[in-house]
């Protein structure tokens, strides 16, 4: 690269973000595959030694992810049970090696279809929170992802963390990443469920669906059919091919055909909602 | 072209200065320096052969600037062991028929001993999820498994099983 920048202040990686073109590296395990073969030659920032960046912090009504945080980091962080579907995806994305060095933020800025993080960011309601010369400003999740590869994020601005409102104590999350094998391997689907139990039924349910659109998305008609059920055996039965047609785009590629992963979408969302029962029983 | 500097590397408990420009991968230059013990397969943190240890804890030194690591404790397989005496993963892989053309065996060798860093102790679950990262052709992993946990007894203490 011509150059290569690694702050140790949060100001003096905005100042150089907002002076010149650089191609912003943490981890580096979507930043090198996507070069292989070619030399390096781009300007970059390390944000690796920025210090506010580190860390999963508990700011009273959420929860705070540096931009820093590996994939590992989180795994062993001790959190609530509405984390146990991204510990669950932190633990499948690529390998050991890879999750010890890349980090959620990464993932999500990266934002490809598949990317293992998203669905359960979606189901958690999370937001990004961006820094530029210009200021700070936060970003649902969900408006922050437009398309494949394509975020919110401008040239000018790091994400700096994601913020994850707390949600009840007792609220459980589940994620199945279904994948040619079980390491790395990128998803054919991809699904994260958070749900929060009231008196034996159903209080709320969040799902997300990944890798069968170009950004993975939230099911809200199948949320609302789930509103208010009870949690027995017959939950699963609450979803009907209606709930899942309007969110699925997929496509045929070298992973999957198209048929497949609609086939595989109704599977496995009948069986993250009964697992998600039967954890809470 | 890339800036470059002379940078402090301690590697398998060796320092050296060495001038290394902005934009080269870890696996770039411990093999320009000779280590080629660390293998380069996919250059792309999919494969885990260029897999190293870096203050005990394995990292693909294709997904890793050099420039990042100077002032850390850089461990290949070869570095592995005290002197003369084989360290007892190398010495479990080796009869334990773990090693067939024996390209992905660094990185696996690397890839366990970090697990077995924080895990002394590990399930069938911790191992799997400790070699994760590392892809290998031949053995089909059985093999592989069970030189992790007769190392793992022999590190703990106790007899070798074989």
């Amino acid at each position: 690269m011509a150059l290569y920048l690694r702050p140790e202040r949060l100001e003096d990686a905005l100042d150089a973000l907002g002076s010149r073109a650089l191609t912003v590296l943490a981890g580096g395990t979507d930043f090198y595959p996507a070069r292989v073969g070619r030399p390096l030659d781009e300007d970059v920032l390390d944000i690796t030694a920025l210090a506010e960046l580190q860390g999963i912090r508990d700011e009273g009504d959420r929860w705070s992810l540096g931009a820093g945080v590996t994939w590992s980091a989180l795994g062993a962080a001790t959190l609530p049970p509405c984390f146990d579907g991204l510990k669950a995806a932190a633990r499948e994305l690529g390998g050991l090696q890879v999750q010890n060095a890349g980090t959620v933020v990464g993932n999500l800025c990266n934002a490809s279809p598949a990317a293992d993080g998203l669905p359960n960011l979606l189901a958690l309601d999370a937001r990004v929170e961006l820094a530029g010369a210009h200021g700070r400003r936060s970003l649902a999740v969900e408006d922050f992802v437009t398309g494949n590869r394509q975020t919110q994020r401008r040239p000018d601005e790091l994400v700096t963390a994601i913020a994850i409102p707390k949600p009840a104590p007792d609220t459980a999350s589940h994620f199945v990443k279904l994948g040619a094998r079980k390491y790395l391997v990128i998803s054919i689907v991809m699904l994260a469920i958070v749900i929060e139990p009231e008196d034996g039924r159903v209080g709320s349910a969040r799902l997300a669906l990944g890798a069968c659109a170009p950004v993975a998305r939230r099911l809200r008609k199948l949320e609302a059919a789930l509103a208010g059920r009870a949690l027995d055996g017959g939950l699963g039965d609450a979803l009907e091919t209606a709930h899942l047609e309007a969110v699925l785009a997929p496509i045929d590629d070298i992973r999957a055909s198209a048929a497949y992963r609609r086939h595989c979408v109704h599977v496995l969302t009948r069986r993250l909602v009964t697992q998600a029962w039967q954890a809470l029983s | 072209m890339a800036e470059t500097k002379t940078i402090a590397l301690a590697i398998n408990g060796r320092g050296r200065e060495v001038a290394v420009p902005a934009n080269a991968t870890l696996l770039e230059t411990l093999r320009e320096l000779g280590y080629f013990e660390v293998k380069s397969g996919c250059e792309k943190g999919d494969c885990g052969a260029c897999a190293v240890l870096v203050d005990g804890e394995a990292i693909d030194s294709c997904l890793t600037l050099t420039w990042t690591v100077a002032e850390q404790a850089i461990t290949t397989v070869a570095g592995l062991g005290e002197g003369a005496a084989k360290h007892p993963m190398i010495e479990a892989f080796e009869t334990s028929g773990a090693v067939q053309c024996g390209y992905c065996t660094p990185g696996l060798i690397i890839a366990a001993q970090s697990m077995l860093k924080d895990t002394p102790e590990p399930s069938e679950d911790d191992i799997r999820l400790g070699l994760s990262g590392n892809l290998c052709r031949c053995t089909g992993y059985t093999k592989v498994f069970d030189a992790v946990r007769e190392a793992a007894a022999v590190l703990r203490g106790g007899e070798s099983q074989a």
